[in-house]
């Protein structure tokens, strides 16, 4: 009987079957963040160190009551670097109100979620290998891999050096880096030597001798990973002498680890300026740099890294988001971010040109000396 | 610095990372007719392990040692407790339980030692003998000696030996093997463990030269199994498929560039695919 007085008032038997499910004060009082990263699979070593930063910024944003009165609820989704993984991931949690996703993927990921942020939420992209065009909804807290390219190029150029030795591997990541480097080194008439690895190598040794001849003043290696540990044990086993400039996602202390005992003469990497503080001219860039190393060191037990650092920046784009009167209105946020400079670790800079919050000017070529990545010395 | 030299050096080896890998998939193919798909879970798990011991404080030679026991433990465990008893299973089934095995091994290797890689000292160290313009390092020089050694040894065991023919017969006829005094499941451990010590000398001589991590397992299965395929899972071709494909790898990779290599290298793993096939498809017997 009572089932039939409740079919009566569909109206009212759906409004009570909804509040069963979630209260509508519930499900206003949190900011939902997406999160797309390889935390198992190839890249895991990125994904799970941005994941750290992200984790971190949740947790500290709610001991503190939240944002703008809403605690985050941060949701994770493994993408275990498979494309097709990371679009179930996001159209998962745009059909769950996300405001924000990271795209703590890699190149392959990201590309393949771009088409779904096309209305909003925004995505907000640590890595320098996807430039998202100026009328997207995507956000790009690195520089690009182009300016990357730029810093070493202007390295060369500030040691008088008009030839490079590069190895770069067969993925998505390495064409990138190609790409960018036939394209930036052309321009600056600095001769280019190029090799590529396969991820499955074990030996890097005849890449190296087709690109590191005694002509050669400097080699660089583009590849990110377990690879890359491949790349500079070869280098070591062939005897060279010459500096070897490492990518920035080797920027590690786990990289650090591994090498030390097999380090080339003088190992080099690229670098946003933040991982040493004291090199930045900004001074609140620097008083941000250094109280985020020492939180993140303090909570993690270990020194954070150039990944965890663009992690940084993207956190903090997405608390400048969350302060905005209303972060569900992505235009109104893209306007804000094109026009409004947000404080980070780095300060992003973003134009209704450029969604690209970082220049080569916040990059620098560092080196490893003793345990510590400092700014790099010239070539001798 | 000569390339070609370098490249023939460099495709040692990796030829012998190929053999190692290879024979002991051809090994337990021999005798227990299952193509184990967590065989190069013993190299990942042989190259993590030593680097936590490494890492702990125990000697090099102890942690190696130790490493070695716990790869030769994993697959004579996977043998006698997961798939001997599920023996009567149809192969493709056991085939997939050992896919599963390796991301089980996956998962534990991430959860021991995170998912950045980790890496040991070389055994052999020192400076680079130069020959004919390469550079060939002293722990290179062990892995080329030792792996194609090895796989000789394992080789000219099988072919040569009553141990080794019964391991083989165990796996042609079972039932006749057993019928003979053969004992089928000691003679398939037996393959199993030796296995697991091949892909853990692997590790052993090749991870102090690159780094290993969580995922490696998978990878080095796929290496061993191409050498396998390409030497008709020959305990003895394999020697010789696995050096071939080294140097076929190294030579491509510095005169063609590595984009070639995996096409190259996948279109001869068809070709001789269909060369081996050609008894099947002319219904058993060869066209005139």
């Amino acid at each position: 009987m009572k089932r039939m007085e409740f079919a009566r008032f569909p109206a009212l038997a759906l409004a009570l079957s909804i509040g069963a499910v979630a209260s509508p004060t519930e499900a206003q009082e949190v900011w939902r963040i997406g999160e797309v990263a390889p935390l198992t699979g190839p890249a895991a070593t990125v994904g799970t160190r941005l994941n750290k930063v992200a984790k971190m910024w949740a947790e500290d944003a709610n001991a503190k009551g939240g944002i703008a009165g809403r605690k985050i609820e941060l949701m994770t989704c493994n993408d275990e670097n498979r494309p097709e993984k990371a679009v179930a991931c996001a159209r998962d949690m745009i059909e769950k109100g996300a405001v924000i996703i990271f795209g703590n993927a890699l190149t392959a990921s990201l590309r393949a979620i771009q088409p779904l942020v096309k209305d909003g939420p925004i995505l907000l992209i640590p890595s320098p290998n996807v430039v998202p065009g100026a009328d997207t909804y995507a956000f790009q807290v690195s520089p690009s891999d182009h300016h990357i390219t730029e810093a070493i190029a202007a390295y060369l150029k500030a040691n008088k050096i008009d030839k490079i030795g590069m190895v770069a591997a067969t993925d998505a990541s390495g064409e990138v880096g190609v790409a960018s480097a036939r394209k930036v080194f052309d321009t600056e008439k600095i001769e280019l030597r190029l090799a590529r690895i396969d991820l499955r190598a074990t030996d890097a040794t005849t890449q190296l001798a087709r690109v590191a001849g005694s002509d050669i003043k400097v080699v660089y290696s583009s590849y990110t990973g377990g690879g890359a540990i491949t790349v500079v044990k070869s280098f070591v086993n062939l005897g060279l002498k010459q500096p070897l400039v490492v990518s920035y996602g080797n920027i590690s202390d786990a990289f650090v680890q591994l090498v030390k005992a097999v380090k080339p003469p003088r190992l080099l990497g690229t670098g946003v300026v933040g991982i040493v503080p004291e090199a930045m001219s900004d001074a609140g860039d620097r008083q941000r740099a250094q109280a985020f190393l020492e939180a993140y060191s303090k909570k993690y037990s270990e020194r954070p890294d150039m990944i965890n650092l663009l992690g940084k920046a993207a956190v903090d784009v997405a608390e400048a988001i969350l302060k905005t009167p209303n972060p569900k209105d992505y235009a109104a946020v893209k306007k804000y971010l094109e026009s409004t400079p947000i404080p980070s670790v780095h300060t992003q800079r973003f134009s209704p040109t450029s969604h690209v919050g970082l220049d080569a000017s916040s990059f620098m070529i560092l080196e490893l000396k003793g345990d510590s990545w400092v700014k790099a010395d010239p070539v001798q | 610095m000569n390339l070609f030299a370098q490249s023939i050096i460099s495709g040692l080896m990796t030829g012998a990372v190929y053999t190692l890998l290879g024979i002991g998939l051809v090994l337990v193919y021999r005798t227990a007719r299952i193509l184990n798909l967590a065989h190069g879970e013993t190299f990942a798990i042989t190259g993590v392990a030593a680097a936590l011991f490494v890492s702990a404080g125990m000697p090099l030679a102890a942690a190696l040692g130790l490493a070695l026991l716990v790869s030769l433990a994993f697959a004579a465990g996977l043998h006698r407790a997961i798939l001997r008893p599920r023996a009567e299973w149809p192969p493709g089934t056991l085939i997939l339980i050992t896919l599963g095995a390796a991301f089980v091994v996956r998962g534990l290797l991430i959860l021991a030692a995170g998912t950045d890689p980790v890496s040991f000292p070389a055994i052999f160290e020192g400076a680079p003998v130069r020959i004919a313009g390469g550079a060939f390092p002293p722990q290179g020089i062990a892995l080329v000696v030792l792996g194609f050694g090895a796989s000789a040894g394992v080789g000219v065991f099988l072919a040569a030996t009553r141990a080794g023919k019964r391991l083989l017969a165990a796996a042609e006829n079972p039932y006749a093997a057993s019928l003979l005094g053969v004992d089928v499941e000691r003679a398939r451990l037996t393959a199993y463990a030796i296995g697991g010590l091949l892909g853990g000398l692997a590790a052993v001589l090749l991870v102090p030269l690159i780094a290993v991590d969580f995922q490696s397992g998978l990878a080095m299965t796929l290496r061993g199994f191409i050498a396998a395929a390409i030497s008709g899972m020959s305990p003895v071709g394999v020697l010789f498929s696995g050096l071939g494909l080294g140097l076929f790898e190294a030579m491509v990779g510095a005169y063609l560039g590595a984009l070639y290599q995996d096409p190259v290298m996948f279109c001869v793993l068809i070709l001789v695919a269909l060369w081996q096939s050609r008894n099947i498809r002319f219904g058993g017997s060869r066209r005139a």
